[in-house]
């Protein structure tokens, strides 16, 4: 078998030398053949006729040594393939047309592919992947639906539940990195020692960490050992091989690098280039911080054979046990708290996941309407040629000829669109990452690979072959019928072939309709949600991130006084109206909540807490922001010297705590379980609502601001409203910050507006993209329409012209043939709608206050799909109503 | 060539296979040898040679080279591979049983049966 191969590949490229050697090895015989027959007595003549009647047709014997060495196939292949060129190359309308219409769906779900490959299908690249797990602590009653594990987790779990070989946490922080005036702030991430042994991944250079590291030393400061990514060490540290033992100097402490790690590695969507130890004390592992949510995450390698459930199982019943001694047990019970055990890809993708798969089915439904375009068109030019392969067929063209041959034709359409596709597929995903594609988890390097190129082309050929068995199907049974004698007019083959024709285009109209509305009500919501109120004005604020370093900043004094010095350095800069400090700000994607002991309030069974967002403001935080006062007072400096700690609450809060008469005055603490002398906080102002999470989020937790000093944070945002540019205001900000303190970067600089506005983009994206997806779907469905027409015209020619002649009125006909448009138009737009209703069914997950059923979207849909549609079929029509009754006569 | 014998169909591999094992032949040279060694009782059409030489070669059961021709002529000539020798064995062993077997049943008389 494979010298047959190799035989027949060295023939293949050595075609000419093959050629070659043949004729040679034929006039060689001849010549012997000729000289033996000369020696038994032959004349030269006679012998050389005589050699050559015998040996027969020198071109038939050549012909069967080249199907010997299985060449004929090749050859076979090109003739047809020069011959479908020929064809095509004669109509070249159509066979732009088709080209185009495959290139351009075949670009756009390479586009598409490339983003759910990245985000969906590629495997974590980590060793074994299928067994790494996540573990989440919620509590759905409380409203927190994800607060990580705590450290307290980690350690109880970590040699205890029997299907997991190995348990480890994270947790994402920054540090500054640097010597002083050339400092950067730097994200880094947190990690207990076996964090890589649990991803699988082994070490370049040195080692991990130990458990000995976990622990803090004599002070509470960052130091100690590090371990830093290729990258990273490529970057700042020269690629040096001698690295271990070199040090950092991170937050102004030394730490001293003890791991490189791979070439390649990344942790999911991360781009930190640093890894710590995640130290913790005593107290953080113990009981009471059990549940204390401290914003670390646990992954963990299931052994193998172990299933989730199996996973999930035991770890309920750990929890059981570890919980039965916890005082607040109940109180723990009633929140709902589980701790889920999930597949650690669907951690990073759960969000993204319905609006990629919406996306990849819509796009799936343009390459379909695409094919169908494409075959209908390739259908009315088979129909066409009806009589000429009816010919064909009568004088001995074998079926399988016609069959091969509509093969090969429409196979060149597809691989030539295929290929032309891949050009598309490259700027399709250059217009995704711009849409924000690449910011998707998982999706960093997105990009298109010889895998998705060659699965581009493969789905090209495919379609070819798809797209060929009606074609093929319709030309044998147009023969079958005997189309050569018959008028082609009426034959049943031909009716049924107007069947398909019409039925693909009915199919074509129905899926462009449920494109178009599904786009509409993507589109819908997204105008829906910008409509919504953020609860503040982010038009002109300046919002950038601070993180003040333990080392320098350990108490009060020092971070108030930095961040008054700062204030007022604020206020001078012309424009600026109001600069407050947060350590948090909306939209910033940290979605920290706690819980509060409100002073006079009684849960309703079942209830228990109700965690609410914390945020801990200093100076003009609500004028800056624009958030309103609603009832009481703002907070003020003053509040400071009060022993009476002043606070404000969000009208949310004041409406779940306090639904009757005013929160102003009541007390309440931080924590669910308050010890005497916690400091007691006053509630002294109501201010609006703000949007925590996003526009859409319909959750409405309340929010606490207290004073920065009663909840501080070294990590701040500092907000400023300007009249002028806040571009302008942001290098200022900077040049004061470094003014103050030469080590301090001012971080996530960014404008509330575009917080917002980015907060839109997996909205807006898929809105986008939908709409195109639509908008090229009526575009075919038009030009499928135009096709369908003209031939079913250009059919009816006779049988116009002797009605013309009959006397029939022009406008008779044109409207015979719009009314035959408008039948097959609604027609599918009648399949279409109930596909729209499931489409809007199954994608009322990523709908905003819109019914998945909405009449005027629907409505719209077919205005649209209507207009073009008929607008396609006028030309044809008016072309019918024009045909002379002489002309059409003499036809026949 | 004389008055010869016909061919039975799926004997001329065969014969290629008999003709080139004795010793490197060009195509011509395989025409004149199965006449020979057929006791001049062989004749093959002279145009299925070159296809089942071309056959052969691609099954690689006979392998080719450019050479010499007795007479100082490029001529390209064919031999007999393992995998053809191979052949050649086990398909002599199929035709000698079967012409046994022929032999045995054309002999048979009235009363052997």
């Amino acid at each position: 078998m494979v010298s047959r191969w190799r035989a027949m590949l060295r023939a293949l490229f050595h075609r000419r030398r093959f050629e070659d050697g043949l004729a040679e090895e034929v006039r060689f015989h001849l010549e012997q053949y000729t000289r033996d027959l000369i020696a038994t007595g032959h004349s030269p003549e006679d012998a050389a006729r005589r050699a050559r009647i015998e040996f027969g047709s020198v071109d038939n014997v050549t012909l069967d040594c080249r199907e010997a060495r299985g060449l004929h196939v090749f050859d076979m292949a090109q003739q047809r393939l020069r011959y479908a060129a020929r064809l095509l190359r004669k109509h070249p309308a159509f066979t732009a047309t088709a080209v185009a219409t495959v290139a351009i769906t075949v670009g756009a779900n390479l586009a598409i592919f490339a983003v759910v490959d990245a985000v969906l299908l590629r495997p974590l690249p980590f060793h074994e992947p299928d067994r790494l797990v996540a573990i989440y602590n919620t509590y759905p009653r409380a409203g927190v639906m994800d607060d990580g594990a705590s450290v307290t987790n980690y350690y109880e779990r970590r040699h205890a539940i029997a299907g997991l070989e190995r348990v480890s946490l994270y947790r994402d922080g920054a540090a500054i990195v640097g010597e002083t005036g050339a400092t950067e702030r730097e994200y880094l991430t947190r990690v207990t020692p076996e964090f890589f042994a649990t991803l699988g991944v082994p070490f370049a250079i040195g080692r991990g960490f130990a458990d000995a590291d976990m622990d803090y030393g004599t002070t509470y400061r960052a130091g100690g050992v590090a371990v830093v990514t290729d990258a990273y060490w490529r970057d700042h540290l020269d690629a040096d091989p001698h690295v271990l033992g070199r040090a950092l100097r991170l937050d102004g402490e030394r730490v001293e690098i003890v791991g490189v790690l791979p070439a390649g590695f990344r942790f999911l969507s991360s781009t930190r280039g640093i890894y710590l130890p995640l130290k913790s004390s005593p107290d953080e592992r113990g009981p009471s911080a059990r549940h204390a949510g401290s914003s670390s995450h646990m992954i963990a390698r299931m052994r193998p054979g172990v299933t989730v459930a199996q996973v999930q199982a035991q770890l309920d019943a750990h929890n059981a046990i570890v919980e039965r001694a916890d005082p607040e047990a109940a109180l723990i019970a009633d929140t709902g708290f589980r701790s889920p055990v999930i597949p650690l890809r669907d951690v990073e993708v759960a969000a993204i996941r319905p609006t990629l798969v919406l996306l990849a089915g819509g796009v799936l439904v343009l390459l379909l309407i695409g094919a169908v375009n494409v075959t209908n068109l390739l259908l009315i030019r088979a129909s066409s040629r009806g009589r000429e392969l009816a010919l064909r067929q009568a004088i001995g063209a074998h079926p399988r000829h016609v069959i091969a041959e509509v093969v090969t034709e429409s196979l060149l359409l597809t691989c030539t669109g295929g290929l032309l596709g891949l050009g598309v597929g490259a700027a399709g995903i250059r217009l995704l990452r711009s849409l924000g594609a690449s910011r998707l988890p998982l999706a960093a390097d997105l990009g298109f690979d010889t895998r998705a190129a060659l699965i581009a082309l493969a789905a090209s050929l495919v379609l070819g072959l798809a797209i060929a068995v009606p074609i093929a199907w319709c030309t044998l049974r147009s023969h079958a019928a005997g189309t050569l004698g018959a008028d082609s007019r009426t034959t049943t083959a031909n009716r049924a072939a107007q069947r398909l024709r019409h039925a693909f285009l009915v199919a074509e109209v129905a899926l462009a309709f449920v494109l178009l509305v599904g786009s509409g009500l993507l589109a819908l919501s997204l105008q829906r949600v910008s409509e919504v109120d953020p609860g503040f004005r982010p038009e002109q604020v300046l919002s950038g991130q601070i993180a003040m370093p333990w080392s320098s900043y350990p108490d009060d004094a020092t971070r108030l006084t930095f961040m008054t010095r700062l204030l007022d350095g604020l206020a001078a800069q012309p424009g600026v109206v109001a600069s407050g400090f947060s350590t948090n700000v909306p939209f910033s994607g940290n979605g920290i909540k706690a819980a509060v002991t409100v002073q006079g309030y009684v849960a309703p069974s079942g209830v228990a807490v109700h965690a609410v967002v914390p945020y801990g403001v200093r100076g003009d935080y609500f004028q800056a922001m624009g958030i309103p006062l609603i009832e009481g007072r703002l907070l003020s400096r003053e509040d400071d010297r009060l022993d009476n700690r002043a606070i404000v609450v969000d009208q949310d809060f004041a409406r779940f705590f306090f639904p009757r008469g005013t929160a102003i005055g009541h007390h309440l603490q931080m924590g669910t379980r308050p010890q005497p002398g916690d400091p007691v906080h006053t509630i002294v102002g109501i201010v609006g609502s703000v949007k925590q999470a996003g526009l859409a989020s319909e959750e409405a937790p309340g929010a606490v601001y207290y004073l920065y000093d009663a909840r501080f944070d070294n990590n701040v945002f500092v907000v400023s409203r300007t009249t002028g540019d806040t571009d302008a205001l942001g290098t200022a900000l900077q040049r004061l910050t470094r003014q103050i303190d030469p080590e301090l970067p001012v971080n996530n600089l960014s404008s509330m507006s575009s917080r917002v506005d980015r907060s839109l983009v997996t909205r807006r994206s898929p809105a986008v993209l939908a709409t195109m997806f639509a908008g090229i779907a009526v575009l075919l469905t038009a030009i499928g329409m135009y096709g369908v027409l003209g031939y079913a015209v250009a059919l009816r020619r006779r049988e116009v012209g002797l009605r013309m002649a009959l006397g029939a009125r022009p406008s008779q006909i044109r409207n015979e043939f719009v009314a035959m448009a408008a039948r097959l138009l609604m027609s599918g737009a009648a399949v279409g709608l109930a596909g729209a209703l499931l489409t809007g069914y199954a994608m009322r997950a990523l709908l905003y206050r819109v019914a998945p059923i909405n009449v005027p979207i629907l409505l719209a849909a077919t205005i649209v799909l209507g207009a073009v549609c008929l607008a396609a079929c006028l030309l044809p029509s008016h072309r019918a109503s024009r045909i002379p009754p002489t002309e059409a006569l003499a036809e026949s | 060539m004389g008055k010869s014998a016909e061919l039975l169909p799926g004997t001329l591999d065969l014969l290629i296979l008999k003709a080139v094992s004795l010793k490197p032949l060009h195509g011509y040279g395989v025409l004149l040898r199965i006449h020979q060694i057929s006791g001049e009782a062989l004749d093959i059409p002279q145009g299925s040679l070159y296809p089942a030489l071309y056959r052969l070669e691609t099954q690689g059961l006979i392998a080719s080279e450019w050479g010499e021709s007795e007479n100082n002529r490029r001529a390209k000539f064919y031999t007999l591979t393992a995998p053809g020798k191979k052949r050649l064995r086990e398909e002599t062993e199929d035709w000698n049983r079967l012409a046994a077997a022929m032999a045995t049943a054309l002999r048979a008389t009235p009363d052997e049966v």
